[in-house]
């Protein structure tokens, strides 16, 4: 089922002339997740917020082109803090801000309170104060709470940036499981190593327009490495001199390597 | 109320309270407690300086309970900084510091009845202290009065309207267009 | 007393100073005074006597003050409502648990917004205050210094200042985002999640207590 689509979407932000997206297309159906490469200020960011509808809707600003949408999205931006309610001095009441301002009866929003908490192993936070938390258990905690108004459309801006290994590892996991589920998710990231288990495409976006989209296997392509975009392995392999086409993963270099 | 507004009325409150740190490292004699107030009513209108202006008043009080009293003091200079706001009157620091130190004058008109009939002149150390002087000096208890109120009030109010019209010119246009006032406020429209 | 509904509190808190000052000087003062500070000592006296204590402290600097100023007689009939003022408040804030006040709006239907507005100042103050002193700080190791003529001390504190009110307001972009995606903008009336309890007895206590205030100032001006 088509959950997105973008035709031709050119985007300004109030007061400003050059546009921040330039004649973006994009379908995403249900099940499938897209990865947003590019360099800081590409557009990924405001890409995501046309997806969410807070853009031009919140932001203000002008766009020109059509977005058809066919559920509700939920989007986690870059930082934690800003994105506390205020209003919930425990973890479980933060969680649970969204599923209430949506007026679900008591006994829906626990399920999916209790739910999303399990879902990013932060069950054990339950009772704490949300502004004691460190900032990798903030942006759990923040994910939690969008997943737990049930969007069918879900929207992450960065979303390991505060987080270590471990728990980015557990954060590419729970994308994996949430596309399982039939959700979409659209994600913009740097750490682009992670990208090849977890996405199932990959928009390049330069300057705010669409300058190469394609599988995983892109990401080891000659002009993403010169652009720094590339993943660690293929990068290492093109700086070595080895030829092309380089290894996308550790796997594939150990292969070609035999 | 839209929730962009929604969003800056706590901010607002925060940053009129936050900014005692600064006014104490520089051991200047001000409050800079309607900061926030101002700015908020400068950005988005009255109506959201005086929803600014009644929290400052009531976080305050929960800090020392005879602030309350005076919120009435933060509804007019919402009211004030409202009128000076869509006169464009921040357009600069000639034209800011004029209509800060006339509000000056109104908060301490407004503030003096309160003091002197609630807490017969002794709101703070410092105001108790102006009064006696003023007593000192031959003004009868009401003027006195006026005189303990006017002397912090005539600064501090005159520093918040510039403080409140550098901010405006500091904003990024893109940022400013998203509320309602605040290009009108610096004579931008 | 916690356990009372947040509604009742308040109440409480705001009749004891309403029959202060409608109540002749100087003993309904002084009665109204006496009965704040006996206020915290009902279920814990333990933890009332701090309460009271704190109470006292914030009220000696005005009987001082107004020795100083008025005569005996003045003195005691302002620092008797001075007094209960400061008495009621200090114990309602030890007493009321914002949540549990925060809960209790959005029970009574009241709207979503003020409730938000309430919470969130509450939220949001010590985080800023915390950020001014970082930045004073910061300026301090650059040589900030409160010596120097008027205009050097107004400079520094534009320089303090201007950081942390513009970091504030762009912060106020990225909050609307989070709150719109989070439906607080949705027009639902929102799901309680933990109501205080109501009881009726309660309810009638306090309609009581406004209607007793309203007789005495009939009384009075009368």
């Amino acid at each position: 089922m088509r959950i997105l689509a973008l035709e031709e979407v050119t985007f300004w932000y109030p007061a400003t002339a050059t546009p921040a997206l330039e004649s973006v297309s994009l379908e995403v159906g249900s099940g499938e997740v897209v990865a947003l490469v590019g360099r800081g200020g590409a557009g990924a960011s405001t890409l995501l917020l046309i997806a969410a509808g807070l853009a031009p809707r919140v932001t203000g600003g002008r766009l020109a082109g059509s977005v058809t949408r066919g559920a509700r999205a939920g989007i986690v931006l870059p930082t934690p803090w800003t994105q506390l309610s205020g209003m919930a001095f425990t973890v479980w009441d933060e969680v649970a801000f969204g599923p209430a301002n949506l007026g679900w009866p008591e006994h829906e929003i626990t399920r999916h309170v209790d739910r999303a908490l399990e879902r990013l192993e932060i069950t054990p936070l339950a009772s704490r104060d949300p502004v004691t938390l460190s900032g990798g258990e903030l942006q759990r905690v923040i994910v939690a709470g969008i997943l737990a108004m049930d969007p069918d459309l879900v929207l992450l801006d960065e979303p390991t940036a505060e987080l270590d290994p471990e728990g980015a590892r557990a954060v590419w996991r729970l994308v994996r499981s949430l596309a399982g589920e039939g959700k979409a998710v659209i994600l913009a990231t740097s750490d682009v190593d992670a990208l090849p288990g977890v996405a199932d495409r990959i928009i390049w976006l330069d300057q705010g327009s669409v300058r190469a989209l394609g599988e995983p296997s892109l990401l080891a392509e000659d002009a993403m490495c010169e652009a720094g975009l590339g993943t660690t392995v293929a990068g290492l392999w093109r700086a070595a001199g080895l030829g092309a086409p380089y290894p996308l993963t550790v796997v594939d270099a150990a292969q070609r390597w035999r | 109320m839209s929730v962009r507004l929604l969003a800056l009325i706590p901010v607002a409150v925060a940053i009129s309270l936050a900014l005692s740190a600064a006014v104490d490292a520089v051991a200047l004699p001000l409050f800079l407690d309607t900061t926030g107030t101002i700015l908020a009513t400068a950005l988005a209108g009255p109506v959201v300086g005086i929803a600014v202006g009644v929290l400052t008043s009531a976080v305050n009080t929960l800090r020392n309970p005879t602030f309350w009293p005076f919120v009435v003091v933060q509804v007019i200079v919402a009211l004030y900084a409202g009128l000076a706001a869509r006169a464009g009157l921040f357009r600069s620091l000639k034209t800011a510091v004029p209509t800060g130190l006339g509000l000056g004058v109104i908060a301490s008109l407004t503030s003096t009845p309160i003091s002197y009939f609630v807490f017969g002149c002794t709101t703070t150390g410092g105001i108790a202290l102006t009064t006696a002087l003023g007593r000192a000096l031959g003004l009868p208890p009401l003027g006195a009065c006026f005189f303990g109120s006017f002397v912090s009030d005539f600064g501090d109010k005159a520093v918040t309207f510039a403080l409140v019209a550098a901010v405006l010119h500091a904003l990024p246009r893109r940022t400013a267009a998203r509320f309602p006032l605040a290009l009108r406020a610096i004579g931008a429209t | 007393m916690s356990a009372l509904h947040p509604f009742s509190l308040l109440a409480i808190a705001a009749a004891l100073p309403a029959f202060a000052w409608i109540l002749p000087a100087p003993t309904g003062g002084l009665a109204t005074a006496g009965l704040a500070l006996m206020l915290p000592l009902v279920p814990d006296p333990r933890w009332g006597v701090r309460v009271v204590r704190l109470a006292l402290l914030t009220a000696a600097p005005f009987w001082l003050f107004l020795r100083l100023l008025h005569d005996g007689p003045t003195t005691v009939a302002i620092g008797g409502r001075i007094t209960t003022m400061v008495a009621s408040f200090v114990w309602l804030v030890a007493v009321l648990s914002p949540d549990r006040l925060v809960e209790a709006m959005v029970a009574r239907g009241w709207s979503l917004a003020v409730a938000y507005v309430f919470a969130a100042t509450l939220s949001a103050v010590p985080v800023l205050k915390a950020r001014a002193r970082r930045i004073v700080e910061a300026q301090r190791c650059r040589g900030l210094s409160p010596r120097g003529s008027v205009a050097n001390r107004l400079r520094a504190l534009r320089a303090l200042a201007l950081p942390l009110v513009l970091s504030a307001l762009h912060e106020v972009d990225e909050r609307t985002l989070a709150l719109e995606t989070r439906g607080l903008g949705a027009g639902v009336p929102r799901t309680p999640l933990a109501a205080p309890p109501d009881r009726p007895a309660e309810r009638v206590a306090r309609w009581a207590l406004l209607l007793l205030c309203l007789a005495a100032l009939i009384w009075r001006l009368a």
